[in-house]
């Protein structure tokens, strides 16, 4: 048997025992599982344990300390382990830094591997869609109903269209994430507004493709990282220098896949680049140009893909630009920081679940009295948005990154 | 974005906290970083500021006896180094100890009058609340969802210990039979103890219940009405004067359900002391961090310090790191309450203990040097007993700035200080001083850091 034949050899045979090898990337995350002291200090924290109760979902010192470790196949946790939402509150509070969300991500994975039955049916659906359209979403099938829709969108919002534009060597690319490419459309195009708006050298891809954050999500390793490693080519073609967006999870996914596949190339959410780059002095002398607006009344939300996976501080960024809007007046929420309960896949097979996370939020956002609430991520906009227009809410959701478009002046 | 302010302070628990709002309130711009939670979000909720000398059984009648022992035979305690001071003279050092902890304990109870976790007692006496197993520890404030008002002085008074069925966290037949030993044995008020469970199912089953969902299930409406009807029955039965919970009657609304039950059942409700996941530690974690930023100060979560920029003498910037970003902040002074091991003050491995930000010198208990000390060479073989454990002594040496010193007995730094329980010295679980040394260190190490900080302006 020659090497190669030898491997081929060693492989199957893990198969059949349904074993996957871990990745060199993943063994650092198996082994702060090791480190799990048990002391149950993150249960307070987790948003599903207090919103489901600990029978329905074990909370996160049980993925730690007993899901984790039922190699190889993982089966028996399978009606567990579909229901953390990603968070990371636990990883944020354990005094071990015990890498929970991920490890979840990582017994997912071994679940799709060898136990395909036990995955939740309605990421399945999501599954056949990104190996379709490498989108998470199905795309419009008539492509001028998508540009009605946009202008529809725009025309309701005030605000004006600006060209798509794809070119080499740009210093930016403008990454919108499938949510704002396929539904949330106004906020890919304010996000073109603003860019557009501080002269900024951008394009877009010119066949957009989904980040890969799904597809690790729901365990299907291989599609993830086929995602990941299709964008980087994409993004290494054009020559940018950056890449900015406006989608919360696309933001810590690929600050997280650029430095594992070495792209050399940076990410930032649009907040982290308008502070950076922009500056707070010249976009408070823009914002006070624009026409005074009605006063408005909002409440923020931040998502958690932003402050527990990537750093609090871009949520200060947030607070600082809705400081400077004349007009706009913001009273934090108790429950600000606390998940939507969008996260994880969890809302497209156990939408209870995430429907009882989310109703933590509703409870204090009504108790802010704000007529508005605002938050720079598409998903956390739409799971907040249908929850408060299922319970009769009349407060609005708006995506920060539209919010801050409408309130420039007009460009002359 | 880089940052930068007057005073960082490195952890988040009661002693970053308190220094934190101390500096804020003088107008200081402070920011705090704060990598996780801290212990105490894992403490019982109550301030204990000290309950025993180690190695003796019986217990401080009041915190001024006990610092007054320690000042006498533990001249390096954290309470001790409190008294010293180049303005105080040797004859009033113990005196200087006891009014400035008094004022220390004071300042926290006054701020946390209209929180989430309000405090009772006072300094001048000890408090002997009851334990989820029924035993009493000493401490000094206890959260008023923790009153016991008569109890133990009314001579007709009946106990109800009231388990919830399927929370596994508390028995209230082993804490009751414990307590009635104990009651027996002193020959005091309430002579009679019952215990009950009673059903409250808050998403329809009656098993494998957590602390924080049925303290969630409380702050929700109509939950208590419920309770009270199910408590009508054994507290009949028992002929109960007072009801003793376990610590999960709500986050929130903790003080306002107990004032609510006690309407609807007659009885005298109160909470028992918190044990680890502990709502009453959770609830005065937040209540503290309300305090800080209420003061005008700045909290930057899910941020840990890794290392530090130093010119000559004075630490000038803290990098910090959170998930996928990295920043630096410059400032005049820094104040490290990273606190001992679970915290992540103090490391210690088998090449001896560390810490783990400005690697500063790690001492025993009797402070000798700390480093390459074996951890495992310093515990007793018995996990309970008061002698605690030698371990739990290691920490950092400190001058009476409270600044961090090297092995020559200078500071490490003129503008780092520490507080809380990274300091060596002392042992809080068997001295039950955790957070009264967290309150007065912090209080007393943010007053000097604001002093070199107006001094250097």
């Amino acid at each position: 048997m020659n090497e190669d034949e030898a491997f081929e050899y060693v492989k199957q045979n893990l198969k059949r025992k349904k074993i996957t090898p871990y990745h060199p990337d993943e063994l650092e995350i198996v082994r702060s599982v090791e480190s799990c002291i048990n002391c149950g200090l993150c249960i307070n924290h987790c948003p599903v344990v207090s919103s489901v109760g600990i029978d329905r979902f074990s909370g996160p010192r049980s993925i730690a300390v007993e899901l984790s470790r039922s190699p190889p196949e993982f089966w028996s946790t399978a009606d567990k382990v579909y229901l953390c939402t990603g968070c990371g509150t636990c990883r944020e509070v354990c005094p071990k830094n015990v890498n929970i969300p991920e490890i979840v991500n990582v017994v997912r994975a071994r679940i799709f591997d060898h136990r395909l039955d036990l995955v939740p049916k309605g990421l399945m659906l999501v599954k056949e869609t990104i190996s379709e359209f490498g989108l998470a979403f199905e795309p419009w099938e008539d492509k001028e109903e998508k540009k009605e829709s946009r202008d529809m969108r725009l025309e309701h919002l005030g605000l004006p269209y600006i060209p798509d534009r794809v070119k080499e060597n740009a210093e930016v690319l403008f990454y919108p994430g499938c949510q704002a490419e396929e539904r949330a459309q106004e906020v890919r195009e304010a996000a073109k507004i603003i860019l557009d708006y501080f002269d900024i050298d951008f394009t877009l891809l010119d066949e957009f493709s989904c980040c890969s954050l799904p597809s690790r999500l729901m365990g299907d390793d291989k599609t993830a990282r086929d995602l990941a490693t299709r964008l980087k080519k994409k993004v290494k073609k054009l020559g940018v220098k950056k890449v900015v967006t406006t989608c919360a999870g696309c933001t810590s996914n690929l600050a997280e896949i650029s430095e594992r596949d070495n792209w050399g190339i940076p990410t930032y959410h649009i907040l982290e680049f308008l502070i950076d780059e922009i500056g707070l002095n010249r976009l408070s002398e823009e914002l006070e140009k624009a026409p005074v607006k009605d006063q408005v009344h909002v409440s923020v939300h931040d998502p958690c893909h932003l402050i527990r996976h990537t750093s609090r501080q871009v949520m200060d960024h947030a607070m600082a630009i809705l400081s400077l809007m004349p007009g706009v007046r913001v009273t934090p929420s108790d429950a600000h920081d606390s998940c939507c309960g969008g996260g994880g896949m969890v809302s497209y097979h156990s939408s209870d679940v995430a429907d009882a996370v989310v109703s933590e939020n509703l409870y204090a956002l009504e108790q802010t009295g704000a007529e508005r609430l605002v938050t720079p991520c598409p998903l956390c906009t739409a799971q907040i948005e249908k929850n408060l227009f299922k319970n009769g809410s009349s407060i609005e959701v708006d995506d920060l990154t539209v919010f801050i478009a409408q309130r420039l002046p007009k460009k002359g | 974005m880089d940052l930068e302010c007057d005073l960082i302070i490195i952890g988040g628990g009661l002693a970053g906290l308190v220094s934190g709002a101390i500096a804020a309130e003088a107008g200081i711009s402070t920011i705090l970083l704060r990598k996780g939670q801290s212990a105490t979000a894992y403490s019982s909720g109550a301030i204990d500021v000290l309950g025993y000398l180690p190695e003796t059984i019986e217990p401080f009648l009041s915190p001024s006896e006990g610092l007054l022992a320690i000042a006498g035979l533990y001249p390096l305690h954290p309470y001790s180094i409190v008294g010293y001071d180049e303005h105080v003279d040797t004859d009033s050092v113990v005196q200087t100890i006891v009014e400035k902890t008094r004022e220390a304990i004071e300042w926290l109870k006054n701020h946390l009058d209209t929180s989430i976790a309000p405090l009772i007692g006072d300094f001048d006496t000890n408090r002997y609340p009851i334990t989820p197993f029924g035993t009493v520890k000493p401490t000094c404030l206890i959260q008023k969802t923790m009153d016991y008002h008569d109890l133990e002085t009314r001579e007709d008074s009946a106990l109800l210990f009231v388990g919830f069925s399927g929370y596994p966290d508390f028995n209230p037949a082993a804490a009751a039979n414990t307590y009635i030993e104990d009651r027996i044995a002193s020959e005091a008020p309430p002579r009679k103890v019952g215990h009950c469970l009673v059903n409250i199912a808050p998403f329809g089953k009656s098993y494998n219940l957590s602390a924080i969902e049925i303290a969630r299930h409380f702050d929700h409406k109509e939950s208590i009405e419920k309770l009270a009807t199910l408590l009508k029955g054994p507290i009949k039965q028992l002929g109960a004067t007072h009801l003793a919970f376990p610590p999960v009657l709500g986050i929130r609304n903790g003080l306002h359900n107990i004032e609510k039950l006690q309407d609807l059942t007659g009885g005298s409700i109160f909470e028992l002391l918190g044990i680890p996941p502990s709502i009453p530690g959770l609830r005065l974690q937040r209540s503290m961090e309300d305090v800080f930023t209420r003061s005008g100060g700045k909290i930057l979560i899910g941020h840990e310090a890794v290392s530090c920029t130093k010119e000559g003498n004075r630490v000038t910037s803290i990098v910090a790191n959170s998930p996928r970003r990295q920043i630096k902040i410059a400032a005049k002074a820094v104040l490290l309450a990273t606190g001992k091991f679970i915290g992540g003050g103090i490391k210690g491995d088998e090449s001896g203990f560390h810490e783990p930000v400005f690697n500063l010198m790690t001492v025993t208990g009797d402070y000798h040097s700390a480093d390459g000390v074996l951890p495992s060479r310093m515990t007793n073989r018995f996990a309970i007993n008061p002698e605690g454990h030698a371990i739990e002594y290691c920490g950092l040496s400190v001058d009476p700035h409270f600044r961090p010193i090297r092995d020559d007995g200078l500071e490490w730094a003129e503008n780092l200080f520490a507080a809380g329980s990274i300091l060596a010295g002392y042992n809080y679980s068997v001295e039950k001083s955790g957070l009264g040394v967290a309150t007065a260190t912090g209080y007393h190490a943010a007053k000097n850091a604001i002093e070199f900080i107006k001094e250097v302006e």
